[in-house]
């Protein structure tokens, strides 16, 4: 089972050309009947319908469950397709692989198929693990599971799960429940809800809750009182719900990614469409430096951000075990530099939105919806602190020059065949540290040894500077030292750091394992934003690069943004 | 922490490596924790003591699920579950 090669035709792209055809006035994907529904928040559920005739939920299904999962960048680029015509419907439809995963890792084989079957004919999965006092704090958790004495050996489920996707709307249920009365990490169970086999009486809906974005998605709660659920609806063992739910996060906050990305390529979309057309003096926007300057930075973010998500996804596959600090620096930056594009771009917006309501309205609608990737499957700061819970292997890793050479090289080059995905080698804390980073310097020499040749100097100089940050960042990692619930602040402003190294040492893998005719001015601009946001110097010959992206931005055809996958794979759209 | 492992570990060893770990953790000495307790009960909570299957892995320089620290969450149970997975691994 390997990857199907880039030529033949992706389903992101067939997807992406559907959702286009649907976006004609009036149809379920038009911006007038999406905001529309926003307006009166509610459920998207003709989008949704169209969704399923497409078959996306195939891909929610791995292949040894006999869907067509066999690529985890194919979930990560179908979620970004849809997310970018609009997030509300693709939280909405994506729920149901987040609510599998956990099935997918640690269920019976059985269990699964059922599971997989479920999903093929369209059942809606959710996955409940926050209450209404508790949400990072898995721990804390109140709904309990107790093992049914009589009969062979059900569950009996109590309590309330609240603030959670699709819970009304779903047909199963992922569930995390308290089975030891005293907790801890083996206090808890993961449970597979079938609604349709409980007895009635045994299950409440809570009424939806307004939010502040994705207004028409269906976020309410469940009550669940003495719910007699089969002994077939345990995932793993009893014990282990803390360890599966924590491995099944592992791989959805890596999806979450595909949600973020595809927000970008719309507020770039939007903010390019504006600036292009003339304003009422006739001229255009575009044309005035710091607009070019703040388009091309934001391009830079979005380069920067999809080449960490692109080796997140590969990564999934290709280096497993170091899965605990990639999802969690790929769901800590993503999201979070895609809220500063937003606003960025939404300044800058500001006085020429004025003039034309349409395009600053769809744009304060994807503000306000992508707020909400950051917060939910574990907040920026919770993945923060996970990192930091892995500071001292990742410095002593950095320290030592140790990486796994094999998976990087899969994980690093989109044309590699990848791996089938081995759940079991999913841990709770890498063994390996961070192969991306790790391997950094050594990138670095290689980029020394282009030089004049396929490497300009600039890129050179660039890189030898993202080095030198990622050296001195390590050194501070190792000197963190705090006592257990004690992390002090400056450490997370390390980690921040640390995702910044990541996305741009990314980047460069990438570029040194890509095609001869990778663009490196793309390159340099996400070396560039990088080195920007590490707060090192940067001079006005640097931000040059920014310039040239911002062009390729404006000159694109509509409705098209750069992106990396472009030298890759031809343009994306 | 020491760099490489030490020669033969033994329970006693072990013992006394996590009980200097577990106290430079918590900054107190070492001979006011009690190895028949939880961690837990020390204030290491679940995701922090993973931390310390990391610097056991260094120590010991083998490959441990991280997880041994919720099976075995005392620093006596993990000492005798430590010196049989290297009597395994050897
Ligand atoms: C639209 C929406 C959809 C959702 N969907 C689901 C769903 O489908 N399933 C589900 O189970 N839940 C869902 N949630 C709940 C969401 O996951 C929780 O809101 C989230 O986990 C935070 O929990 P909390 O609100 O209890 O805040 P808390 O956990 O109390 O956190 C409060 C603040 O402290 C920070 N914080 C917490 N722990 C740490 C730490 N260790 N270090 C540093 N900072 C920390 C948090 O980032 C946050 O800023 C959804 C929420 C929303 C708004």
């Amino acid at each position: 089972m390997t990857t199907a090669s880039p030529h033949t035709t992706a389903p992101d792209k067939e997807l992406t050309r559907l959702l286009h055809e649907l976006s004609a006035p009036g149809l379920a994907f038009s911006d007038q009947v999406l905001a529309a529904l926003d307006e009166q928040e509610a459920f998207p559920a003709d989008a949704i319908r169209e969704l399923d005739a497409f078959g996306l939920p195939r891909y929610y299904v791995p292949a040894e469950h006999g869907g067509a999962l066999d690529d985890f960048g194919t979930i990560v680029r179908l979620l970004r397709a849809v997310s970018r015509v609009d997030l509300t419907v693709a939280a909405a439809h994506g729920k149901t692989y987040l609510g599998a995963v956990s099935t997918w890792i640690a269920g019976e084989p059985g269990q699964a198929a059922r599971l997989a079957r479920h999903i093929r004919e369209g059942a809606v999965v959710s996955c409940a693990l926050t209450e209404r006092h508790h949400g990072s704090d898995l721990l804390a958790g109140e709904v309990t599971a107790q093992p049914v004495a009589e009969g062979n050996g059900g569950w009996r489920l109590t309590g309330e799960k609240w603030l959670i996707n699709n819970v009304t709307r779903a047909d199963q249920v992922t569930v995390l429940a308290r089975t030891d009365p005293a907790g801890g990490p083996r206090g808890f169970s993961l449970f597979l809800v079938d609604k349709s086999r409980l007895a009635p009486g045994a299950l409440n809906h809570l009424p939806k809750v307004p939010t502040y974005g994705i207004r028409g998605a269906d976020i309410s709660g469940i009550v669940f009182r003495d719910a007699v659920l089969p002994a077939d609806a345990l995932i793993g063992e009893p014990g282990q719900g803390v360890e599966i739910i924590l491995k099944a996060l592992h791989v959805t906050r890596t999806g979450c990614v595909g949600m973020s990305l595809g927000a970008g390529d719309r507020a770039l979309e939007l903010a390019a469409r504006f600036m292009t057309q003339a304003s009422s003096q006739g001229r255009r926007p575009a044309e005035l430096p710091c607009v070019r300057r703040e388009m091309g930075e934001a391009v830079a973010a979005l380069l920067l951000a999809e080449s960490l998500g692109m080796v997140a996804a590969r990564s999934v596959h290709a280096l497993t075990g170091e899965m605990s600090v990639v999802s969690a620096v790929a769901k800590a930056h993503v999201p979070a530099q895609v809220d500063g594009l937003i606003a960025r771009l939404l300044q800058l917006l500001g006085p020429y939105g004025l003039l034309d309501a349409d395009p600053h309205r769809r744009f304060a609608k994807l503000e306000r919806d992508h707020r909400i990737i950051g917060i939910f499957d574990g907040s920026s700061f919770v993945n923060r602190n996970a990192l930091i819970e892995q500071f001292p292997r990742l410095a002593r890793s950095y320290r030592k020059g140790r990486w796994d050479e094999e998976g990087l090289a899969e994980a690093t080059d989109p044309r590699a065949p990848l791996r089938p995905f081995r759940p079991q080698e999913l841990r709770l804390i890498s063994g390996t540290g961070a192969s991306v980073v790790a391997s950094l310097p050594a990138a670095v020499a290689q980029v020394h040894d282009l030089a004049g040749s396929s490497a300009s100097h600039r890129l050179v100089d660039l890189a030898e500077r993202l080095r030198g940050a990622t050296d001195r960042l390590h050194e501070a990692m190792a000197a963190v030292r705090f006592s257990p619930r004690a992390v002090p602040g400056h450490a997370f402003e390390l980690a921040e750091r640390f995702e910044l190294c990541f996305a741009a040492a990314s980047a460069l893998h990438l570029w040194l394992r890509g095609p001869a005719v990778t663009d490196e001015a793309r390159l340099r601009g996400c070396l560039v934003k990088a080195l920007t946001d590490l707060d090192e110097p940067v001079d006005e010959a640097d931000r040059e690069d920014l310039d040239a992206l911002a062009d390729a931005l404006l000159s694109a055809p509509p409705g098209t943004v750069p992106s990396l996958l472009d030298s890759w794979e031809g343009t994306t759209r | 922490m020491p760099e490489s492992g030490i020669e033969t570990p033994t329970a006693d060893s072990l013992r006394s490596w996590l009980i200097d770990c577990v106290a430079t953790h918590l900054e107190r000495p070492a001979d006011t924790i009690d190895t028949s307790l939880p961690l837990s009960e020390y204030g290491l909570d679940s995701l922090y003591v993973l931390a310390v299957a990391a610097e056991l892995e260094d120590h010991l320089d083998i490959s441990l699920d991280p997880t041994v620290m919720w099976d075995t969450p005392t620093i006596d149970a993990l000492s005798e579950a430590l010196v049989q997975e290297l009597a395994r691994s050897a």
